[in-house]
């Protein structure tokens, strides 16, 4: 048994380290229409993480995600423009302390309070943020704002890549592999015994939160520069959320790799529908009917599929009689 | 001063109309214990009611009411158990499940009417479309007047059905405590799906109105869930009294913001001061019991 | 918590007593859970809480504990008071409890239940204190379950594991063997006194006499939301109006 645990962890480095050698030189493998495809795929893989950091693994569900992911988007914006005109990589950390503090704001009071009420909270502050950057002046207002163009296919793809990795491998160290992850589902499942069992579950809930905002606005932050042009709908719209609800749903709450898996999955599906229909409304209603078939018929997404324990796990039971019944 | 009395009367017309859906959305919470993200789609859905049965068919668009709450109400009574389902699943976390339920469902709803009917803007016609009252120094658009008294008379059918009937009794015993009434032999899961049914034929209604008021597209029901949200909010989850005065207050506010200041803030102030009574008072500052 | 530990160790003659509660009131409406609560747990000693259902036993472990905060009285816990304090930071001076209906960590496994409840504190050696406390509760081939899928029994050995791992000074265990199989009882009875013996105090609530006077050093009465009287169990028994009226079985 040991053995075969050993085993199986060797055989999961090596497809990760398979992976990371295929995406390291994927850039010279396909042409930029495609480069462009997996650069987005990265970064939806990426967002979605980010909202499972607090959606998935302290079940506190964020409807305005994509607040974050605007405030970093548009604090890059602002400081790549005159009067700051600040070099691109200097805008990141400042975009990220941005969120950090706004995180701090509405977490602190919020997080407390059952999960519905934070749900509204953080709907409600996306859309005053879209609201506020529609009728501001210094924001560019309905137009949006530009950026110094950089028209370079594979910075972008590798700065979506590291931001990507390195937002799953925090994901895995801190939620998969620390205390702080086992504090995290603990206070998730049973918020009165966590507290019971020392754990700060105010402190711990928002530590969270601000982890998994700061994630989102490090993407905001690439994508506007990767754009060039950003206005309110399209970093702070609602679908952004939308999009990252479904691809957690889909690949499975609360895992490591669902979110990679629904992310990746979701966005291929949204760019064929996108190149033989266009932008259409009808995929509004797919990513609707997306979620209430997951929640209906899925719930643990495609990664509870496999899940050897936990979740509904019928696919690895399966595999698991199979072996059973080889080794009789 | 005319303009202020005059906008003060709009707000609180439009008020009324907001608190019909309100209340139902309250009862559902309580009985449910789920916030539904899909009310602003069933207001829309309502108005395209009206719209199809005033244009397509050359009715006044007042007989849409009584439709809208069979036909909705029927839906709702269908959708309730599997609400229902979902949020007493023995799966994981299923009061998030639930969330992402409804949440799902407005998306889709939205979706489908985007694809279904476009972005164009649509409005209900009535015989009283384009008329207007005056009552000594302010004017009203009668349209506003007739709906705000639709409103009250649904609203005070709810009050009456909920307060003298035994129906009614087990409904508040369920929105009070479930496990209690659950106890006293209330039928929690056929509950849920009546009050389901009960809320869903309203809030149509509702959309009926507003889109006899106002317009309708499929983009505006994302403000009447902000409107069902903020009255949750300020009255407190649940609170169906708090409801009535939080929705007369939401439509002063948002009367007196677009009189004033203009009508692209208007969304702006109603989610801020839904944020900071949020950050402020989060249980909500207006509540009180069933 | 070391230092709640060490103290509980090296001074027992400076206090003998880790807990005294004095005057502790709660009232849920008009409901009076606890009505003036007085009673204290000694170092080193199993004190048995007894009562009729409603008496206020399990509102008090809610009280001391922190989960509910008091409307007014003392809660005096290893010489500091902690009335009013969130849970989280009683927890951390060195108190532990279990609830009455288990309140594990259900999406977790077995093992990731018992070192969540290490996660805030002892965490040196947490791993193999996990391996440890499976092996003692006979939860080793549960380990890696989830805890939704174990039995009502393994349930309450779970919830009793959580708070041996929190390395505690005093363990508020709230009917953790009811409805348990003998033999798994006997695990619990038996692991209460191996820690009793190496200097855990204990305050359980209990419904069974025969577990009460086989592993109580002092028994405590609660009824209406007050300690009635407290003593030896026989002197209790004895008292025969006692247990008349608080457990309505006479002798």
């Amino acid at each position: 048994m040991a053995a075969h645990a050993i085993r199986t962890r060797w055989l999961g480095f090596l497809f990760l380290a398979a992976m990371l050698v295929v995406l390291a030189v994927l850039p010279w493998a396909i042409n930029n229409y495609w480069l462009r495809i997996a650069t987005g795929a990265l970064m939806w893989a990426g967002l979605a993480c980010s909202w499972n950091m607090l959606g998935g693994y302290a079940g506190y569900i964020n409807f305005g995600h994509s607040a974050f992911f605007g405030l970093g988007a548009y604090s890059s914006a602002l400081l790549m423009n005159d009067p700051f005109g600040l070099p691109f990589l200097a805008t990141i950390p400042a975009g990220m302390a941005v969120t950090a503090l706004c995180a701090v704001a509405i977490g602190g009071p919020t997080l407390r309070l059952r999960g519905a009420y934070f749900a509204i909270a953080t709907w409600a502050f996306a859309e005053v943020l879209i609201q506020f950057a529609t009728v501001m002046d210094f924001t560019g207002g309905t137009g949006g704002i530009g950026l110094p163009p950089f028209l370079n296919e594979r910075f972008f793809y590798f700065a979506m890549l590291v931001a990507a990795v390195l937002t799953y491998l925090v994901t895995w160290a801190l939620f998969e592999r620390s205390r702080f992850g086992l504090k995290v589902k603990a206070l998730r499942d049973h918020e009165p015994a966590a507290e019971a069992m020392g754990i700060n579950t105010a402190l711990v809930k928002l530590q969270a939160f601000v982890l998994s905002a700061v994630a989102a606005s490090v993407f905001g932050s690439i994508f506007a520069y990767w754009v060039t042009f950003i206005n309110p709908k399209s970093v702070f719209g609602g679908d952004i959320t939308d999009q990252m609800v479904v691809m957690v749903l889909l690949g499975g709450l609360g895992s490591l790799w669902g979110p990679a898996i629904g992310g990746v999955a979701l966005f291929v599906v949204n760019r064929l529908i996108w190149m033989n229909w266009g932008d259409t409304a009808f995929y509004i209603a797919i990513l609707g009917a997306a979620i209430v078939l997951v929640v209906l018929f899925l719930p643990n997404g495609i990664a509870g599929l496999f899940a050897r324990r936990g979740g509904n796990g019928a696919l690895a039971k399966a595999a698991e009689k199979l072996v059973r019944g080889g080794e009789r | 001063m005319d303009l202020f009395l005059q906008t003060l009367l709009n707000g609180l017309l439009i008020g009324g109309v907001i608190a019909t859906f309100t209340i139902a959305f309250q009862l559902t919470f309580g009985v449910l214990h789920v916030i539904d993200f899909a009310v602003g789609g069933w207001v829309v859905l309502g108005g395209y009611l009206g719209y199809y049965m005033a244009s397509g068919l050359g009715l006044d668009g007042f007989l849409a009411i009584p439709v809208a709450f069979v036909l909705f109400g029927a839906i709702g009574y269908l959708l309730g158990p599997v609400l229902y389902n979902v949020r007493n699943s023995r799966t994981a976390r299923p009061e998030l499940m639930a969330l992402a339920l409804t949440f799902g469902l407005f998306t889709l709803l939205r979706g489908g009417m985007l694809t279904a009917w476009g972005f164009n803007t649509r409005s209900v016609a009535t015989a009283l479309s384009g008329e207007s009252l005056t009552l000594g120094p302010v004017t009203v658009p009668l349209i506003r007047v007739a709906a705000a008294l639709f409103a009250a008379a649904i609203a005070c059918s709810l009050f009456l059905f909920l307060y003298r009937t035994r129906y009614g009794l087990a409904i508040r015993a369920t929105a009070e405590n479930r496990n209690n009434a659950a106890l006293m032999g209330v039928n929690i899961r056929r509950l849920s799906a009546n009050v389901y049914g009960l809320y869903a034929g309203i809030t149509a209604m509702a959309g009926v109105l507003m889109g006899a008021i106002y317009s309708v597209n499929p983009e505006v029901g994302l403000r009447y869930t902000l409107f069902a949200f903020f009255v949750a909010v300020l009255a407190g989850l649940g609170s169906v009294g708090g409801a009535v005065v939080a929705a007369l207050l939401l439509g002063v506010i948002e009367a007196y913001v677009s009189t004033y200041v203009g009508s692209s803030y208007s969304l702006l102030a109603i989610f801020a001061t839904l944020f900071l009574v949020l950050l402020i008072s989060p249980r909500g500052i207006l509540r009180r019991g069933l | 918590m070391s230092v709640a530990m060490s103290s509980a160790a090296a001074a027992p003659a400076q206090a003998d007593s880790i807990l005294v509660v004095r005057g502790l009131h709660k009232h849920f409406g008009g409901i009076k859970a606890a009505n003036g609560v007085d009673l204290e747990v000694r170092r080193h000693e199993i004190a048995g809480l007894i009562g009729p259902n409603g008496s206020g036993k399990s509102t008090l472990f809610s009280l001391v504990s922190g989960t509910v905060p008091p409307d007014s009285g003392e809660i005096r816990f290893d010489g500091r008071e902690i009335a009013g304090m969130s849970a989280h930071r009683i927890a951390r001076l060195g108190l532990a409890r279990t609830f009455q209906i288990p309140a594990l960590f259900e999406n977790m496994s077995v093992r990731e239940n018992l070192l969540a409840a290490a996660a805030e504190g002892h965490w040196a050696g947490a791993r193999e204190r996990a391996e440890e406390t499976l092996a003692l509760l006979s939860l080793e081939h549960v380990a890696d379950n989830r805890a939704s899928d174990l039995s009502g029994g393994q349930q309450k050995l779970l919830e009793f594991g959580r708070a041996v791992m929190r390395q505690a000074s005093l363990i508020l265990l709230d009917e953790v063997t009811a409805g348990v199989h003998p033999n798994i009882r006997r695990i619990i009875l038996d692991a209460i006194v191996r820690l009793r013996d190496k200097g855990v105090s204990f305050l359980i609530i209990e419904h069974d006499m025969e577990m009460v006077r086989n592993v109580c050093d002092r028994i405590i009465v609660m009824d209406s939301g007050r300690v009635v009287t407290s003593g030896a169990f026989e002197d209790i028994v004895r008292d025969s109006q006692v247990m008349q009226t608080y457990l309505g079985r006479p002798q």
